[in-house]
């Protein structure tokens, strides 16, 4: 019998400041043991337990996709008493993580339709997963558009990376910041009023929402609004968690268990739990 | 069937602790609860339903998962004699069914044992459940409003019927036959036994009360959801949890270290319950359930409605206990009464 309460481990590889406040971090990790490697299979959207002995355990979605094998790729903002550890980690610890855990952005549902992906602040981790892999994979997609907002251009996470997307033409990408700033000459606004502006037609395509309570709070309405269903908006949920495998009840809501059945939700499933937002 | 006489008792537990270690019914303190037998002589026969429930010789209260120094992680030696369990009563027995789906099974991913728990399963899969039916059922039982009743043997491998004259134990389940049918030099239950057993069967369900009508309450909870009804329940409850850690069915925990980093410690996970706010709470100071109420209205919600969605099952087995240790006196009968008869 396997044992999912036991981490594997992992070592920390290269770690990015991302924000001129060191307050986000990005941990690229990898296996220490060549069976665990080859165990671990994943899909962008699903999440990990990192797991420090001796501090405890929080969850983090996985930021790097499937198709880049060598390394685990986490953003982890400084929070409290587990997220601060984190940061005091340096190139060579080693640390223990549990997972894959949870479902994923159904990415097969999606081939041959457009993607609209939909970001606030640091949580475009797992989106980065999805984009990376849907890049890989450009052949099965239709337009993807990435709509993505921060408070200020400095807060944007994988600036490098994003600037690389900015050159392509098979990916459009909108960046948008709360309010003008020196030097800045992209969108300016929140994400729900830049996504009702861009108004991506509904026609044969998806969307994907990650970002703060609010910012998805103000922005399903407008895709409603553009007329897109239910069933074609997809969102991950985040609650409090501890076993990450549906046994310790923390992350209940309505029947499911955020672990196991989400984090990643239609809207046409949200609506049938009181619950949910 | 097989016939124990009253005073052979203690021999045939000794059977048992042979290979096994055997649990019954004790008085710890002020408290009856199980306990692992030492000395068969010791065992109380006539304890009713424990006070503190069954669910702990196999989901303890707080229960290493494994130790660590520095990075690396040893695991923990544990007894590996099968248990027995002597004396469980049918609620109880349920009960562990129950568990069961939640930790033993992978009913989530069928097949997949990242979703088995192992902790649970080295413990239950292998035991032997002697389940002892009620003669004599208590004003806080209620098990009869979920189709079962002081006789029931669901989730038991042995039924066990006092007569007072001996004990006649009738194998249920596959793994109570084969153990049972390997026992040699007991007696089988004579006519009279099954004639006594069938009579104090029928008193003991005269003494129930009548069973409250339950049907659709998953559906009647899930409607009442945002109704004032939860802030009438809910306004007497004082969130202090006792019935949930009393409870037999409740499982939820939280998963601590014990020993600071890169020193040795272990790792232990602990009963924890959704009526603290702690268990919600995120690092943004965020509480999705903020309100006494709304962590009171979870607890039900569970029980009768989410449960019967996954599983077709109440999350309750009428047990009573949480009725006897509410100190507002907030009984769940009255709960799902009010629930049963509010307009959606
Ligand atoms: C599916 C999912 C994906 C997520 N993805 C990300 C992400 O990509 N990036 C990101 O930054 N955040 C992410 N989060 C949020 C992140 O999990 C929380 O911010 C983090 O858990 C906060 O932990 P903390 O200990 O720093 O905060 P605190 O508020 O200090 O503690 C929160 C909890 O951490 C645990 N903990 C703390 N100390 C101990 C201890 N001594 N022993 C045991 N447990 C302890 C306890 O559960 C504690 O209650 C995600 C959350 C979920 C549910
Ligand atoms: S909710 Fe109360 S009556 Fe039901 S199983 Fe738990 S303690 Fe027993
Ligand atoms: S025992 Fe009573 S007061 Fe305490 S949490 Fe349970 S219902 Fe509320
Ligand atoms: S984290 Fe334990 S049930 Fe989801």
């Amino acid at each position: 019998m396997s044992n999912t309460y036991i981490p594997i481990q992992m070592k920390v590889e290269r770690i990015e400041i991302e924000d001129p406040d060191k307050a986000l971090r990005t941990f690229d990790l990898v296996f220490v043991n060549e069976e665990d490697k080859k165990n671990f299979e994943y899909m962008p959207g699903q999440f990990c337990e990192w797991s420090l002995l001796g501090l405890g355990e929080s969850p983090f979605g996985i930021a790097s996709s499937p198709t880049e094998t060598d390394f685990l790729r986490f953003t982890v903002s400084r929070t409290g008493s587990v997220t601060n550890e984190i940061h005091y980690l340096r190139e060579g610890d080693t640390i223990g993580i549990r997972g894959p855990m949870g479902n994923w952005y159904p990415v097969e549902k999606f081939k041959g339709g457009n993607v609209v992906i939909i970001g606030g602040g640091f949580a475009f981790t797992t989106l980065r997963s999805l984009i990376v892999y849907m890049l890989e994979h450009r052949e099965d997609y239709g337009d993807i558009t990435v709509i993505y907002g921060a408070r200020a251009p400095e807060l944007f996470i994988y600036k490098d990376e994003i600037s690389e997307w900015q050159k392509r033409d098979d990916i459009d990408i909108q960046l948008t910041i709360d309010n003008p700033a020196d030097g800045w000459d992209g969108r300016t606004g929140f994400v729900p009023a830049v996504t009702k502006e861009i108004a991506p037609s509904t026609e044969n395509t998806w969307v994907v929402v990650c970002g703060p309570p609010i910012m998805i709070k103000f922005t399903l309405p407008v895709l409603s609004e553009l007329k897109f269903a239910d069933d074609r908006i997809y969102t991950s949920l985040e609650r409090r968690m501890k076993c990450g495998i549906g046994k310790c009840g923390r992350c209940n809501i309505g029947s499911k268990y955020i672990c196991i059945d989400g984090p990643v939700f239609s809207l046409a499933e949200l609506k049938k739990i009181p619950e949910a937002f | 069937m097989i016939r124990i006489e009253k005073e052979r008792i203690d021999e045939f537990i000794r059977t048992l602790m042979e290979t096994r270690a055997v649990y019954a019914p004790a008085l710890d303190g002020k408290n009856t609860m199980f306990a692992p037998v030492e000395d068969p002589a010791g065992i109380d026969h006539n304890i009713f339903n424990t006070d503190k429930s069954p669910k702990e010789i196999f989901f303890p209260h707080s229960e290493v998962l494994f130790e660590y120094e520095g990075e690396e992680i040893k695991k923990v030696e544990r007894d590996v004699r099968p248990i027995v369990v002597w004396g469980l009563r049918g609620c109880d027995a349920r009960s562990l069914r129950l568990l069961d789906k939640v930790f033993g099974s992978a009913w989530q991913k069928p097949g997949n044992d990242m979703f088995e728990d192992p902790y649970w399963k080295e413990k239950y899969d292998d035991a032997i459940i002697f389940g002892t039916a009620c003669n004599e059922p208590r004003s806080t039982c209620f098990c009869n409003w979920f189709g079962s009743g002081p006789h029931d043997d669901a989730g038991m491998d042995v039924k066990v019927v006092d007569t007072e004259e001996a004990f006649i134990l009738d194998p249920v389940s596959e793994k109570g036959k084969k153990f049972i049918g390997s026992l040699k030099g007991w007696a089988e239950a004579t006519k009279k036994d099954l004639a006594t057993i069938k009579a104090v069967r029928e008193k003991a369900e005269g003494l129930m009360g009548e069973a409250f009508g339950m049907e659709g309450i998953a559906e009647k909870m899930a409607d009442l959801f945002f109704k004032p009804v939860w802030d009438d329940i809910g306004a007497k409850c004082v969130n202090c949890g006792a019935c949930a850690f009393i409870c037999s069915t409740c499982h939820c925990f939280d998963v601590q270290d014990e020993g600071k980093k890169g020193k040795k410690g272990k790792r232990i996970r602990i009963w924890d319950t959704c009526m603290f706010p702690l268990f919600t709470k995120e690092a943004s100071g965020h509480n999705p359930r903020d309100m006494s109420k709304d962590r009171l209205r979870q607890r039900f919600m569970h029980k009768f409605s989410y449960f019967i969605s996954n599983y077709d099952e109440h999350l309750c087995t009428g047990c009573g206990r949480c009725v006897s240790v509410c100190p507002v006196n907030l009984d769940i009968r009255d709960v799902v009464r009010a629930v049963m008869t509010s307009e959606a």
